[in-house]
Parts: C-alpha cells; sequence; structure tokens
C-alpha cells in the first residue's frame, strides 16, 4: 500500500497528482460521478443559456452549403473561441484520476483500433461502394438540415466537454 | 451488396461496442476507465490537450466544411 490512500498496484498507468483511481470502495460522490443516468438537478439557467446559444449557433451553422468559405468559417470560429477559452480563461477543470487501470482502458484501445483500421481499409481503396468509409455512410444521415443541425451542436457541446478536461 | 453490409454491420458493431463499454465503466467499481476519465487523463499534458482539441477541431472541419 502507499501513503494518501493512492494504490499503487501494479499495472497502472501513472500521471501527474490528481484523484485517486477507483479501487471498488467509491465514495458517495465517486459513484454519483460515474452514474449513467441523468442528474435528477435541474440544469443551472448559466448551463442552459450556454446550451440554447450554442443551439441557435448550430442551427445557423447548418444553413451552409459544404466546400464554402462560410462553412469553414462556421467551423474554425468555435475552434478559435474554445482555443482562446483553454488558454485564456479555462473554466473550472473537470479532475481527471492520476492513474488509469491499463487492463481496463486496453478495451477502449482495442476498439477504437478495431474502428480506425476498418475506415482507413475503406479511405486506402478510395471508399468504394461495397466497402464505403464512416464518411460516405454519416454523409448522407446528416445531409437533411434538422440533423445537420444537431449533429453540429453535438460537436459544439464536444468541444466544450473537452476544454472542461 | 452483401459486402456492403458487412460493412456497415460492421461500423454498427463498433460503435454499439463503444456504448456498452461506456455503460460497464459506469458501474460503481468497474475497472473500465469511463470516456470522460481518460479522455481527462490524456488532457492533463499540454500535448494531450492540444491534439485532442486539434482533433476535435478536425472533425467538425471533416463533417461540416467539407
Amino acid at each position: 500500500m502507499a501513503a494518501n490512500g493512492v494504490s499503487r498496484s501494479p499495472g497502472r498507468l501513472s500521471g501527474g497528482p490528481g484523484r485517486p483511481v477507483a479501487d471498488g470502495k467509491d465514495s458517495k460522490e465517486e459513484r454519483a460521478a460515474r452514474q449513467w443516468w441523468p442528474s435528477s438537478r435541474p440544469p443551472s439557467r448559466q448551463r442552459l443559456a450556454l446550451s440554447l446559444v450554442l443551439f441557435g449557433y448550430a442551427w445557423l451553422a447548418a444553413t451552409t452549403r459544404p466546400f464554402t468559405f462560410m462553412s469553414l468559417l462556421v467551423v474554425l470560429l468555435p475552434g478559435a473561441v474554445v482555443a482562446g477559452v483553454a488558454i485564456w480563461g479555462p473554466p473550472d477543470r473537470i479532475e481527471a484520476p492520476d492513474r488509469l487501470d491499463i487492463a481496463g482502458f486496453s478495451w477502449w484501445l482495442v476498439i477504437i483500433a478495431v474502428l480506425f483500421e476498418w475506415e482507413a481499409a475503406g479511405f486506402r481503396d478510395n471508399s468504394p461502394w461495397w466497402h464505403p468509409s464512416l464518411t460516405e455512410l454519416v454523409d448522407p444521415i446528416i445531409a437533411p438540415y434538422p440533423l445537420r443541425a444537431i449533429a453540429f451542436f453535438l460537436w459544439l457541446i464536444t468541444g466544450w466537454a473537452l476544454v472542461r478536461r | 451488396m452483401a459486402t456492403r453490409v458487412i460493412t456497415i454491420i460492421g461500423f454498427c458493431t463498433v460503435i454499439a461496442a463503444l456504448v456498452i463499454l461506456e455503460i460497464v465503466a459506469r458501474r460503481p467499481g468497474s475497472r473500465v476507465p469511463a470516456l470522460g476519465e481518460w479522455l481527462g487523463y490524456l488532457m492533463r499534458p499540454k500535448t494531450g490537450r492540444v491534439l485532442l482539441l486539434a482533433g476535435w477541431l478536425w472533425l467538425g472541419w471533416h463533417y461540416f466544411a467539407r
């Protein structure tokens, strides 16, 4: 055992200071943070306002046509905002674990590697009809305007979620 | 036709596996880190942070600008 209640068992990737890895004896707060159902607390006004702004932006951005300057601009603008927030005004960051269980994390690595290989195989063959790339399959799904707006909104909130970590 | 269907099934299987893994990760006492946890771990160093945010931007460019 190690000091500060942090497990130092082998097979764990280690980083800098952070919260201890879960050892099956999670506190009430840790269990609440790991729950997979939505929180019962109502979202704050700030969060609702931010969501509305982002959805409004997504709704407008979805009107742009691909391969145009405007479509590039509506993507670069949130990128610049996220970069600015990350550099100059990061919000309260969600504390990351100081260690990851290698065995547990390897499941993610394997599945993501399979996804990349499947996509790369289609891309290598120039996305033929018999082995389309993921892009070829997703593009028709997000082609309708409402779905495109929703997809753009999901992309925006993903960026916000990333900058908070 | 069959090969195209197999490709689509393959993608759907992988995406379903990711969703199931996230559900498993959120169970109490799970050894599998949740998506937010390992993303946060990777984003702790500046390099990881820059790379992941750049990847997010690239996804947006790939699906919405081109």
